[in-house]
């Protein structure tokens, strides 16, 4: 019906088709597909961001509208907020740990599991299992049994060596560590994005380095590691980040609260606190804009530096 | 040839070695879920006396008590989780795979800079948008209804999901679809026809996580629903530990822990290749 102008620019053509239509025609079926993300993006994307930008500038309980504070919740949370220091040494030290030890125990076993052993689907299923259930409730339900007083944890403890273990779950010496634990118990994830990366590390390789009578451990160092560099920090970036948003094991496993005395005040905890058990949405919102920064501040040090560590394979050295 | 023998000792010692170190990690992996699962058939009192010991009897006690220990039973939730579920993965995928094709396939002004901007909601933590939401919700009146938690599916806003289903379009030969347009179908019809049938495995991926996602989701409907009736699964768990003060009812806890896993657990069983498939290739499309 329009082959008309259909010939490039359209300009020798008599317009037999409007402005408007013409616009329609070349963008109409993209945009109809674009409409429900679009929606959501201007709606409950961008809309949200820039509202909680300017209400992390006021103060703001839900039932009044929200009253223009200035920098003063930044402030609170710079110089003030002692809850806000325990919440982010928390989660600094939680996220400190439990990635590079993840990401460890996940090569190491990826390296134990790669090609030659027989059974590796059912080693590698076994493995992957907890990652996938254990952002649930039921287990961080599960992992506060373990580590209770009377817990698995205490009783092969004191099956094995006869010491009677401390309450791990509501001390706050250990409280976090359990935390730690469990996040560890999830390498599963990462450690089947090293297994794809080890599938790609040419065999030849290792045997010339070999026949060169270069040791495992050296092959290790001067082969499978810078290799395997893209995978490593592409796995880094992405715990990195899943560590700071962790929530759910946190609030189940103290009960709500970040308990005994803030231990497991993890930082999106200490968020949902003050937006929904305090009603201070202003200062939530300064909260989030403040671990928007901190997460990106991360990301950028792990690019940044990424270029001293990290080659790719299609790169000239 | 002895150099050889040797060689092939060192080769069977090795192998021995590596099962004996999987097989402790796999004990030590799969230990605490069984811990539960076999305390679930226990009575109360034997659960913290014996972590070894298999339950005497199957005494399917605890679920049944559990089943029914709130004012509502378990029934209720999981038919609210499920019908999360099932509105969130419906959502996910017709919404995702619309605006993925938007990106693939079709030519329209600002696709560019919609796609970088799309992109970037990758990296936003929900923490951002958590409180305007609420918010929105709140004047919308559809705080205590499943509505915050399935409408934003229909809109597209787990980005990642659009994102594995552009890779995947892209991977498709553009000669077909070509061929179609000289047949006179328009981008409807292609896209109906001729892409999500063809994407059979990446709509599955994108189904099963969406699924597990929404099924495992806490934070969501520790937000917005607020009455017991309108409790899922993970919340009713919850209410387990808020209330567990008392040291009656952790063979409740247990049993319904142990069945809430279940669906995950049967996804896993079914799926697992797809599942592995997925998580490796997120990695490696970068």
């Amino acid at each position: 019906m329009t082959s008309v102008s259909t010939n490039p620019g359209g300009r020798s053509a008599p317009s037999t088709e409007g402005r408007f239509a013409r616009i329609w025609r070349r963008n109409g079926a993209g945009y109809l597909f674009l409409l429900p993300w679009l929606v959501g993006f201007l709606g409950l994307t961008l809309g949200p961001t820039l509202a909680s930008l300017y209400l992390s500038f006021t103060d703001y309980d839900l039932l009044t509208s929200p009253r223009w504070s200035g920098l003063k919740n930044y402030e609170y949370a710079a110089f003030y907020d002692r809850r806000l220091g325990k919440a982010i040494e928390v989660t600094f030290t939680y996220v400190l740990w439990s990635v590079p030890l993840k990401l460890t125990v996940a090569l190491l076993l990826a390296m134990v599991l790669d090609r030659s052993v027989r059974g590796v689907a059912f080693y590698r299923a076994t493995f992957y299992l907890p990652s996938l259930l254990g952002a649930s409730v039921a287990i961080a339900v599960l992992w506060r049994q373990l580590f209770g007083a009377d817990g698995l944890i205490n009783q092969l403890l004191f099956f094995v060596t006869g010491i009677q273990g401390p309450a791990w779950i509501t001390h706050p010496d250990y409280a976090l560590s359990t935390l730690i634990v469990l996040a560890i118990w999830q390498f599963g994830s990462p450690m089947i994005i090293f297994l794809a990366g080890l599938r790609q590390v040419p065999q030849d390789l290792y045997e010339a380095a070999s026949m060169d009578g270069a040791s495992g451990w050296r092959q290790f160092w001067k082969i499978t590691l810078p290799l395997l560099a893209p995978v490593i920090f592409f796995n880094l970036v992405l715990q990195t980040i899943e560590a700071f948003k962790a929530f759910t094991q946190a609030y189940i496993v103290s009960g709500g609260l970040g308990g005994p005395v803030d231990s497991t005040m993890f930082y999106s905890l200490y968020l949902y606190l003050e937006a929904f058990a305090n009603f201070r949405m202003g200062y939530a919102s300064a909260l989030a804009w403040i671990l928007l920064v901190i997460i990106a501040i991360f990301t950028a040090i792990a690019f940044g530096t990424s270029k001293y560590w990290v080659y790719y394979e299609d790169e000239q050295r | 040839m002895k150099a050889l023998n040797e060689s092939r000792a060192t080769k069977v010692r090795r192998q021995v070695l590596r099962h004996f170190v999987l097989g402790f990690a796999s004990i030590l992996m799969i230990y605490p879920l069984l811990w539960m699962v076999m305390s679930s058939f226990k009575p109360d009192e034997l659960i913290f006396s014996d972590p070894t010991a298999l339950p005497t009897s199957f005494d399917l006690t605890s679920y049944f008590q559990g089943w029914f220990t709130f004012r509502e039973s378990f029934t209720t939730f999981y038919m609210n989780s499920f019908i999360i579920a099932f509105f969130a993965v419906v959502g996910n995928l017709m919404a995702c795979s619309m605006t993925a094709y938007a990106f693939a396939r079709l030519e329209f002004r600002g696709r560019k800079i919609w796609f970088v901007l799309m992109l970037g909601t990758l990296m936003l933590p929900y923490h951002v948008t958590l409180v305007p939401q609420y918010v929105l919700f709140l004047k919308l009146g559809w705080v205590n209804t499943f509505l915050p938690l399935i409408v934003p599916k229909f809109l597209a806003v787990d980005a990642f999901f659009i994102f594995l289903m552009v890779q995947f379009f892209r991977g498709i030969p553009r000669e077909i679809d070509e061929a179609a347009i000289m047949d006179g179908c328009g981008p409807w019809r292609i896209y109906w026809k001729i892409m999500l049938p063809l994407s059979t495995p990446v709509m599955a991926t994108a189904a099963i996580f969406s699924f597990i996602w929404t099924y495992d989701d806490f934070l969501g409907p520790l937000i917005y629903l607020n009455d017991m009736s309108q409790y899922t699964v993970p919340l009713a768990l919850r209410a387990f530990v808020d209330s567990s003060g008392g040291e009656s009812l952790y063979g409740e806890l247990f049993a319904m822990s142990t069945l809430s896993l279940v669906p995950v657990f049967i996804v896993f069983l079914a799926f697992q290749r797809l599942i592995i498939r997925g998580v490796a290739l997120g990695a490696l499309k970068r």
